[in-house]
């Protein structure tokens, strides 16, 4: 009789002590799990419960480097990006000269836009193309609109360019 | 003598002894030609060489006699108080001054001709049968090769060195995918500048064996220094064998370690740029790579190729070849050996 | 130097000034081009002859300047709308760019109510493969249901009543670069599909899959070994140049043809005496000819096969090696013609590089092949050998190409025309484009554009960038033309009325008085047309005209695509041409049918 209730005993421990783990709740999280993913690149302008001051931005360590846009400008056509944005007026992709941005024209939207791609059709380049690439395509593609220091800014494409104004425009940002 | 003039001394020395020594090897030398054309260089190269040399020595001796010949003294011309230089010396002058003008014009004369007929010799040489065309378009800084043919099907592409066959001309048809380049391999003929947007030709020939050193000759940037070429010679046998195997895709990979390296080939950026026929990877930015373990370097001929020296290739190309276009792809150490066997793989 | 005459019963003979006469009658007998026609539209060339030809008579040259707009309908969808609507059981099917909507609207109601809507499942990100927007040239019906292309290359099977999915086919992978634009035919319980892919170095195919099930048939390869082309020992080449083993293979570099491209993305034609189809591929890859020595076959190619196994019958490789993305896709309209006091079954195949093929649809022999169009980059076809003789001074590569004509659009792109037996004209909707070229080294990664040429076309002699022309088969010549400002994307339909419609990208839909070209009556619409026009009797008996307004494929990619203008490479080049486009139409997805008051 006593070894039939220590069995019992035990058993019913162990699926006792089971059913613990199966039912345990985190209640209080830990501190880890509070982050708030407050830096990552908004592609919206609107912020339910107003502005976060100071917000934080991610930059490209790249800026003002002439060499790096000008890797940037190699890389453009290296990786195909003009098969679909040809020199930046577009072509089966929206042109990279302009005012409105669809995801957000800061660099660290387009450097999201590259590395995660898009869902109406641009390609998800991250997995592959080291990140420095990616910043120095930040750039470049920020250079065709004014946006970088002319002194460092490329002054001809690496192909024979036949048409001195549209290298003018290129880096003027203006729209036609 | 003081201690510059000695050090002078040893300098001289030394340069003409390396001069000596350099001459004396087989590599990468104008004075080592192995086929018609460079030939034809060498010859005039030599007779220029040796006709010059000894109108230097003669001219040397002439200057050296000029200043150690004894001194006749003032009392040998009466100077009257004219200062006039005597009628006899005034003649003997003009005869020599005027003889060795006549002489040096007809030296230059006999070297226009030399010249003049050399680069005939090379214009005539019969290209028209027989021949092999290379196709070698110079870019930022290697070479990217493709062997014509009429059939397209004989039609491939590889990068940093030829194969010809010996005794057979082979026209390079130079082009240039961004700036200025120029092919040159000494052993077998003089530059030839690669133009963008133009295509230069430039006929060459083996009729030896041998592998043959050739590096760019136009700055064309940060590595121009590091821009070489290999071009192998080999019997027309060989030269077959090889040709028909260049034309074979890449073989699958046998064991674990080359498959996880063609793996890791393929899921890397390594595929957006180069080309190994037999896989999915078709990039054209760098070399193809197909048959890459059978050959001599890496990197345009940077460095030899080597498991060791692959490694540290694909690992950091920047210290390498600083500044050059491949990059820097953080492959992470338990994939770097297969990496390494599967390129060595791709004989 | 050959010549045609033409005699038809109604028109008086003409004298012809050459030595050499060739007699060309369209036959009274038999003539595949007089097939009788119920009103209906049941696939968008019309009928497997790719006549776009109808019977109707009721809008006729006298009538027609009174056309009045009937009802409209929006597609709720904003890029280039280039379908042809199809009528069947009076109903109106309309197939949307992308996201490929299928609407079925009760043509027996007033206003045509929306019947049911059809959404499939698609992939968005096809939309990053679409090398020229994300259009579809719309579907077919058979037996009771309607087939059409998603952009993600599916073929869907949709039940006409209900609109059900029946079954939905994968037939390839965006990640290859592959897309679907085409409208399919259905000839033989086989539904015959193609893809899209020349500027991504795709490996080109057309497939049969069965119309009962959904499940592919065969699938022929435009490259490759000849087992993978499906050719086999029936295949007869009628020109040597087409003849030997392989050639899919031995005319390319090492390997080359396995991004070689020569996809099959526009229209397919039928002649079910003869079981034989006929359709073109595209060009191959990449446009930087000298990355694929060779003549590349088989891209830009015409193939026969037959609809149930998809072997090969003939091919003729128009463009060998070709240098000027002159794709070889442009409809094949099956004639029956007289030629020199022999029946000859002729197919009209107005190319790209401006030629008009007649070839004999049985053998693949070219009868002729004289220019439609303005065009430098060609002098001629030799007959007996079947080569294009190229114009040496305009061969693109490394250097730079200027005032070559036509350009890469052609001298006629995708856009149909239609033939009338009563005239006995081939109206052209075409282009007047020339270009200037720089090859540059393409790279391939797969599912990114493999095309390597920097490219900017502008308007050619005239400054005029399009015409409406219509062409005499008989005599090989242009018989009346009117120049547009912009290409005529647009399809075009023939009546028995004698009017021929088309519309402007600009956005007039036009009448023309078809035997001699005289305008007879416009609409303006809400935007570009680049869509193929229709006409069908409805439930009352009255004719109705119907098209799609809504500028973009690849001229108007720069308003569709919202392109700026600044940068004439963009568009592979038209933007250059067609940078204007902006300040005459805006985007637009509206169906308009017209019928008399």
């Amino acid at each position: 009789m006593f070894f039939r209730s220590l069995s019992a005993l035990t058993i019913g421990a162990g699926l006792f002590l089971t059913g613990c783990q199966r039912e345990k709740r985190d209640i209080r999280p830990s501190p880890t799990r509070l982050a708030v993913y407050g830096d990552a690149a908004k592609e919206s302008a609107l912020r339910p419960g107003g502005p976060i001051n100071p917000q934080p931005v991610v930059t490209n360590p790249y800026n003002s480097s002439g060499y790096d846009i000008s890797e940037g400008q190699r890389l453009f056509s290296w990786y195909n990006c003009n098969g679909c944005h040809a020199n930046g007026g577009g072509a089966i992709g929206p042109p990279l000269i302009k005012q409105q941005w669809i995801y957000g024209g800061e660099p660290a939207n387009i450097f999201d836009t590259i590395i995660k791609g898009r869902p109406n059709g641009m390609p998800a380049w991250g997995g592959r193309i080291p990140e420095y690439q990616v910043w120095q395509i930040v750039a470049y593609v920020r250079s065709m609109n004014g946006q970088q220091p002319t002194s460092a800014t490329p002054t001809r494409p690496d192909t024979i360019e036949t048409n001195p104004q549209t290298l003018r425009n290129r880096t003027s940002g203006e729209t036609k | 003598m003081t201690s510059y003039g000695r050090a002078a001394k040893l300098l001289c020395f030394a340069a003409f002894t390396d001069a000596l020594a350099f001459c004396a090897t087989d590599a990468q030398s104008v004075v080592n030609p192995v086929g018609p054309q460079s030939g034809k260089i060498a010859g005039l190269w030599w007779f220029f060489f040796w006709l010059l040399g000894a109108i230097f020595l003669l001219v040397m001796v002439a200057a050296l006699w000029t200043l150690t010949r004894p001194n006749r003294g003032l009392a040998q011309e009466p100077l009257e108080g004219t200062h006039q230089v005597s009628q006899e010396t005034e003649s003997r002058a003009t005869r020599v001054v005027t003889g060795a003008s006549i002489a040096t014009v007809v030296i230059l004369f006999v070297l226009i001709v030399a010249s003049v007929s050399t680069g005939k010799g090379l214009a005539e040489l019969p290209y028209k049968k027989n021949t092999l065309t290379i196709e070698v378009m110079g870019t930022q800084w290697w070479w990217n090769i493709t062997y014509q043919n009429s059939d397209s099907s004989l039609v491939f592409t590889t990068a940093n060195e030829i194969h010809i066959p010996t005794g057979r001309p082979v026209q390079i048809r130079g082009l240039s995918n961004d700036v200025i380049h120029s092919f040159w391999v000494p052993n077998l003929h003089g530059k030839a500048d690669f133009i963008p947007s133009r295509v230069n030709t430039e006929w060459i020939q083996a009729d030896k064996p041998g592998v043959y050193r050739g590096q760019c000759a136009e700055f064309c940037g940060l590595q121009h220094a590091h821009m070489i070429i290999y071009v192998i010679a080999e019997t027309p046998e060989n030269f077959r064998k090889w040709y028909e195997h260049q034309l074979q895709p890449a073989g699958q990979p046998s064991d674990p370690t080359t498959q996880r390296g063609q793996q890791v080939f393929m899921n890397n950026a390594c595929v957006y740029c180069h080309q190994i026929r037999g896989t999915d990877a078709a990039g054209q930015n760098g070399p193809d790579l197909t048959h890459f373990g059978s050959r001599l370097g890496i990197a345009a001929n940077t460095v030899p190729n080597t498991p060791g020296n692959l490694g540290g290739w694909i690992a950091d190309p920047q210290s390498t070849k600083p500044g050059n276009h491949m990059a820097t792809v953080a492959v992470n150490s338990a994939d770097m050996q297969p990496l390494i066997n599967y390129l060595e793989s791709l004989k | 130097m050959s010549c045609f005459f033409l005699r038809p019963t109604k028109v008086l003979l003409r004298a012809c000034p050459f030595l050499f006469s060739f007699l060309v009658v369209p036959t009274s007998f038999a003539q595949i081009q007089n097939q009788p026609d119920d009103g209906q539209w049941v696939m968008a060339a019309k009928n497997h002859a790719s006549t776009r030809y109808s019977t109707l008579n009721q809008i006729t040259t006298e009538n027609v300047a009174s056309l009045k707009l009937a009802w409209t309908f929006s597609t709720g969808t904003l890029k280039g709308q280039e379908a042809a609507p199809l009528v069947v059981n009076n109903t109106m099917y309309v197939v949307t760019p992308f996201p490929n909507l299928l609407y079925a609207l009760d043509l027996t109601k007033p206003g045509a109510p929306l019947k049911w809507m059809y959404q499939p499942a698609i992939e968005p990100a096809s939309q990053g493969v679409a090398c020229c927007d994300v259009v579809n040239r719309g579907a077919a019906y058979y037996k009771g249901r309607i087939y059409y292309n998603l952009l993600d290359v599916q073929t869907v099977a949709v039940d006409a009543n209900t609109g059900k999915e029946i079954w939905r086919t994968k037939l390839g992978d965006i990640n290859k670069g592959e897309s679907m634009t085409m409208a399919p035919i259905v000839a033989k319980g086989v539904v015959i599909v193609g893809n899209s892919g020349g500027e991504f170095g795709v490996r080109g195919w057309l497939a049969g899959v069965d119309a009962e099930t959904g499940k592919v048939k065969w699938r022929a390869y435009a490259t490759g070994p000849d087992k993978d082309v499906l050719i086999g020992s029936n295949f007869k080449p009628f020109y040597k140049m087409d003849q030997g083993t392989d050639l899919g293979m031995k005319t390319w570099p090492a390997d080359t043809w396995k991004i070689g491209g020569a996809s099959a993305w526009s229209w397919i034609s039928y002649d079910p005496d003869l079981d034989l189809f006929y359709y073109g591929t595209s060009n191959p890859s990449p446009w930087n000819p000298e990355q694929r020595l060779g003549s590349n076959k088989w891209s830009s190619t015409l193939f026969a096969r037959r609809p149930e196994t998809g072997e090969a019958s003939w091919a003729y490789q128009m463009n060998p090696h070709d240098i000027h993305d002159y794709d070889g896709v442009n409809e094949n309209v099956l004639l029956d013609l007289t030629i020199n006091g022999r029946a000859r079954k002729v197919l009209a195949h107005p190319d790209r590089n401006g030629h008009m093929y007649i070839i004999d649809r049985a053998t693949g022999e070219v009868i002729s092949a004289e220019k439609y169009a303005y065009s430098n980059t060609s002098v001629a076809v030799d007959l007996k050998t079947g080569e294009l003789k190229l114009n040496p001074t305009k061969a693109t590569g490394y250097n730079t190409v200027r005032d070559a004509c036509p350009a890469p659009p052609g001298s006629k792109d995708w856009q149909p025309s239609s033939f009338s037996p009563r005239t006995g004209y081939l109206y052209l909707p075409h282009n007047n484009l020339c270009y200037e070229s720089q090859a540059v080294q393409a790279n391939y990664i797969a599912g990114t554009p493999f095309v390597g040429m920097n490219v900017r076309m502008y308007a050619g002699p005239g400054g005029n960038r399009g015409i409406m022309s219509a062409w005499d088969p008989a005599t090989a010549k242009t018989v009346w033309s009117t120049d547009e400002m912009f290409p005529v994307w647009s399809g075009t339909v023939v009546t028995a009325g004698d009017v021929v419609f088309y519309g402007t990208m600009d956005g007039w839909f036009k009448a023309l008085d078809a035997r001699n070209g005289k305008p007879l009556w416009k609409f303006k619409v809400g935007s570009g047309i680049i869509g193929q026009p229709v006409t069908y009797k409805g439930p009352d008996g009255k004719q109705y005209v119907a098209v799609l307004s809504g500028v973009g494929g690849w001229s108007g990619a720069v308003v569709s695509g919202g392109l700026n203008g600044v940068d004439g490479t963009g568009a592979l080049g038209f933007v250059n041409a067609m940078s204007d486009l902006g300040k005459y139409t805006t985007k637009g997805g509206m169906l308009y049918v017209f019928s008399l008051p």
